[in-house]
């Protein structure tokens, strides 16, 4: 059953984390038909475990529904249900790149946030109608009259143009697709054209090989056809095409317009790139389509198993892992601490702790992660320049010409009343202030040029907790700048701890030991013996610390019918101890290895 | 399967249950005890027609109350364990709450055939007695101590509980030499524990009620250690010592890792197979439906595991080396060992190993060491 390309449609939903976007696209299939509410998992499109558990979306999704418009005509709709976390804003624009229209959602309580404005200007940097929807009126404190006048103020879409809805109770469903067939132009392209096919995800199919995810935007795509990835030059034979209802369904052909998947017995997502364009290779394209960007790691952590046995079974986690998520990096490490691991590269904070939160469950691994760092650029005095990922690997200060950090601009949109706050908190963080702007609905967008590594230091919860939870950021890479760093080296028991090293500004170095070695007092737990902890600064010590030794661990009675409760007492004590790497002597919890993170 | 030479009867009653205690004991259940008597002899006699059992050479009736018992219930169970073979020299310990001790009473258990008296003493102080929720005077606990003593018990036992909220250094030494004035063969002085489900626990956790510092405690353990040296008590396991000749022999058993039955809600028995495998059996613990399983079949067990060699070994090292003469059960774990002994937690003694002073005050870790 083909539907004409006048009566196709391709939108995206776009929000704020926690706006209600997956909520929305849920009953947006229950409505049309597309998923029976008796199927209805709640959360269809988020698949992973992992995503049900959070309430996030990590990967993007796509799903063609039909829907029969008041018009009469029968409509194919697909849509694509894209991550909503700042770490995965490259899937975001190329899923938005494969659309022609947008439903963004807005809190009707909590209103236009940071992500909500990034993601509007990327939509329209991709000439995206939109479709404003006001979601959540149900709840007690929301002001949907406020938020739309928001919308019009600070978006510019006009105020009649706003839907209101509620998703959990099902308002307003009818009028957004009413909204979609309506103002959403239908695709352009010529189903006879050479093909352009946009991959918007790509998604590890243990039978199948790569299932790559693509928008056909010229042309058509059929199986048997030779296509070739206009990127990285590998071609491959397709073996089927199809759409998503929302399961795979395959189907005879996807031409210009329609969304859907391709299977050609890839073996690795590397080999089909999110923004690659794919083409035939009898009859290519003459050029890709625009906007790939090699996706690159902005943050670098060593990963460890606490298990030293466990390093194969870890090596072979991350391959597998790898071949779902192109966006992961890494490469083996040895750490006189922690011994033999990886040094992995992610594109956020929470994008680690999803891979480091994977692999220890679908692998049962048991990990140790060093603080997350950012990339540094070294020029050495002979004129080279080399990156550096490990603070530890930093060159000799002797050596040392400059040392360049990764900047970016940050946004960050703020009830009026945190405004001090906001510009305090990235002040101590290195932040040059940029701009500031009042907008309606007392909310100002705040905007700090500031060097990336602050930013993976605890500044998001930090701006959480100083504007009670109104805060919001997003952030962009912006290029490298020459800054006064310097390696803070810390010992425990008088060993160096290299995952311990941190670069830090020069100016508060002294302050950061002293305040690192006060913190790792408390998380290293008390041991047999007594553990000195120093912060040192080019062999120069600058803090030390000192965690007591363990006074007491008796149980006073032990008989026989006491026996198995104390074993098991004991073995959960042991247990407990697993998450404690042994390093020297000494036994450093996790937590230890985060400190870093959060010092003020 | 090995032969069982020790048996664990278990009386689940109390007139009241202490805040600190985290036992399977229930507040008196008056009209249950004559039944729950009659199932416990069930137990008895099906395990002498089913397990190799006897002759027995410890008996430990254990609590709960025990001495809530008439003594005519202490010699109808005497009676059936006899019936499973009691060595004419076997050590048969009742536990004894001071309230609960008379001449005619101490006559009685006599009679039964007990021959070792455990009496639960504490605390002599009054303001520790209520804090502890102890319904009898330090007098009274003195007074039974006395009975007992009197009336024939050739070897009696006090309870004491060092490390009590508001008992400073001082007043702990004053109830430890009132005790060994009564000239008792045997004394355990326990260091007092907050078990997390226990009222105490509950005090604990809300801040009701401070425990003393970790070195305070340790402050009155070492200070009893000392005393009971110089008074000629051989200190034998981290909480008990004895004049010389009158060790506990069915706990010591027990840290010797040899089988042992256990009858009785919730009681737990051990029992060695002879390709090494250790088995572990518990019964219910509620008194209401021990006495509806034991008294149809005999048999009340809710649940069993059986460890491998190697985590009997380890188990059996974890509680040997609580022995302060030292242990050869740890010889399977040379590596463990010379870690500890390194670490000064234990020293070499005699073929096997012994905790150190400060191995005492870590046994757990010890402990734990031994359980891979």
């Amino acid at each position: 059953m083909s539907t004409p390309t006048r009566l196709t449609r391709a939108i995206s939903v776009i929000a704020h984390v926690d706006h209600g976007k997956t909520t929305l696209s849920d009953r947006l299939l229950e409505f049309t038909g597309t998923v029976a509410p008796r199927d209805m998992v709640e959360q269809v499109l988020d698949q992973l475990d992992l995503e049900r558990e959070r309430g996030i979306t990590i990967k993007a999704q796509a799903v063609r529904m039909l829907y029969k418009a008041d018009d009469g005509n029968t409509y194919q709709i697909n849509l694509i249900d894209t991550p909503g976390h700042v770490d995965f804003s490259y899937e975001v624009s190329r899923a938005l790149a494969a659309c022609d229209g947008a439903i963004l959602v807005v809190d009707a309580s909590q209103g236009i946030e940071a992500q909500t404005l990034a993601n509007v200007h990327q939509a329209l940097d991709h000439h995206l109608k939109i479709i404003p929807v006001v979601n959540k009126i149900d709840l007690p404190q929301a002001n949907p009259e406020l938020v739309r006048e928001e919308i019009e103020k600070v978006i510019g879409l006009p105020a009649e143009s706003v839907i209101f809805a509620s998703a959990r109770q099902g308002i307003g469903t009818k009028e957004i697709l009413e909204a979609v067939v309506r103002e959403v132009p239908p695709p352009t392209g010529d189903s006879n054209a050479p093909l352009q096919a946009l991959i918007f995800d790509a998604k590890f199919d243990a039978y199948r090989g790569v299932v790559t995810y693509i928008r056909v935007l010229e042309g058509t795509l059929r199986p048997g056809m030779r296509i070739q990835m206009m990127q990285t030059g590998k071609a491959f034979e397709v073996d089927e095409v199809g759409i998503f209802r929302p399961e795979r369904t395959p189907v005879e052909d996807l031409s210009a317009g329609e969304v859907g998947y391709l299977i050609a017995n890839i073996r690795n997502v590397r080999d089909s790139r999110v923004g690659d364009t794919v083409t035939d290779e009898a009859r290519p394209a003459s050029a890709p389509l625009p906007g790939y960007r090699h996706v690159t790691p902005m943050v670098f952590a060593g990963l460890f198993p606490t298990d030293t046995e466990q390093y194969q079974q870890l090596k072979e986690a991350l391959e597998k892992l790898q071949l779902n998520d192109a966006a992961l990096v890494y490469e083996p490490e040895t750490s006189a601490a922690l011994g033999f691991g990886f040094r992995c590269g992610f594109l956020g904070l929470l994008h680690m702790e999803i891979v480091q939160e994977r692999l220890e469950r679908e692998f049962n691994l048991t990990l140790l992660g060093t603080a997350p760092t950012v990339e540094y650029r070294v020029k050495l005095r002979n004129g080279q320049e080399v990156p550096v990922d490990n603070p530890d690997k930093l060159p000799d200060p002797a050596e040392i010409e400059a040392i360049s950090e990764p900047m970016v601009i940050a946004t960050i949109v703020v009830p009026s009343t945190y405004v001090g706050n906001m510009m305090e908190l990235s002040q101590e963080r290195r932040g040059q202030f940029l701009n500031m702007e009042y907008e309606p609905g007392d909310r100002v967008v705040i905007t700090y040029r500031m060097p990336l590594a602050e930013i993976i230091h605890d500044y998001y919860d930090q701006l959480k907790s100083r504007s009670k939870g109104y805060a919001s950021l997003d952030y962009e890479l912006v290029g490298f700048e020459e800054a006064n760093l310097v390696k803070l080296d810390v010992l425990v028991a008088g060993s160096p701890i290299d995952a311990l090293s941190m670069i830090v500004d020069r100016s508060k170095a002294q302050q950061q030991g002293r305040r690192l070695a006060e913190k790792l007092k408390t998380l290293i737990p008390r041991q047999l013996f007594e553990v000195p902890i120093q912060a040192a600064i080019g062999g120069k010590i600058v803090a030390r610390e000192t965690v007591p030794a363990m006074r007491k661990d008796v149980t006073a009675k032990c008989y026989g019918g006491d026996v198995t409760r104390k074993r098991k007492l004991l073995e959960k004590q042991k247990e407990g101890k697993k998450r404690l790497k042994r390093v020297g002597n000494v036994e450093i919890p996790q937590e230890a290895f985060m400190a870093v993170l959060s010092l003020d | 399967m090995e032969r069982i030479h020790s048996l664990y009867l278990h009386v689940p009653f109390c007139t009241w249950v202490c805040k600190y205690c985290d036992f399977n004991a229930y507040a008196v259940l008056d009209g249950l005890i004559a039944p729950y008597v009659e199932a416990l002899t069930r137990e008895i006699d099906a395990a002498a027609d089913t397990l190799p059992i006897g002759p027995l050479e410890t008996v430990f009736i254990g609590g709960g109350t025990p001495s809530l018992l008439t003594t005519d219930q202490v010699r109808l169970l005497m009676d059936h364990v006899r019936a499973m073979g009691l060595a004419s020299n076997a050590e048969v310990t009742l536990e004894a709450n001071p309230s609960n001790v008379t001449g005619e009473r101490v006559d009685g258990w006599l009679a039964a055939g007990v021959n070792r008296l455990s009496i639960g003493v504490q605390s002599l102080r009054p303001d520790a007695l209520r804090f502890l929720e102890r319904l009898h005077s330090g007098s009274d606990a003195i007074e039974a101590v006395r009975m007992a003593r009197a009336g024939g018990f050739a070897n009696v036992n006090a309870d004491l509980l060092y490390g009590v909220p508001g008992v400073n250094l001082e007043g702990w030494l004053e109830t430890l030499e009132t005790v060994l004035a009564q000239g008792v063969q045997h004394l355990s002085a326990y260091e007092l524990t907050v078990e997390s489900q226990t009222r105490l626990g509950q005090e604990v956790r809300t801040g009701l009620v401070q425990m003393p510092e970790a070195d305070d405690q340790l402050e009155q353990y070492w200070a009893a250690v000392a005393r009971l040296e110089a008074a000629g008590y051989g200190h034998y396991e981290i909480s008990n010592w004895s004049r010389p000749g009158f060790v506990c022999r069915h706990n010591v058993a027990a840290w010797h890792y040899q089988p042992y039955l256990g009858c009785g809600a919730g009681a737990h028995s051990m029992f060695r197979s002879n390709d090494g495998r250790t088995e572990r059996r518990w019964n219910v613990k509620g008194p209401h439906a021990y006495i509806k399983q034991a008294a149809g079949s005999g048999h009340a067990v809710a649940g069993s595991e059986t460890l491998s060699p190697e985590r009997a070994n380890g188990e059996a090292a974890m509680i040997g080396v609580r022995l302060l003469d030292g242990t050869t059960a740890a010889r399977d774990f040379p590596a463990q060992r010379s870690q500890l002994v390194d670490a000064g937690l234990l020293a070499e003694a005699d073929g096997g190993v012994r905790l150190t002073r400060r191995g005492i005050e870590l046994a757990n870790q010890v402990g734990a060491a031994f359980l891979v």
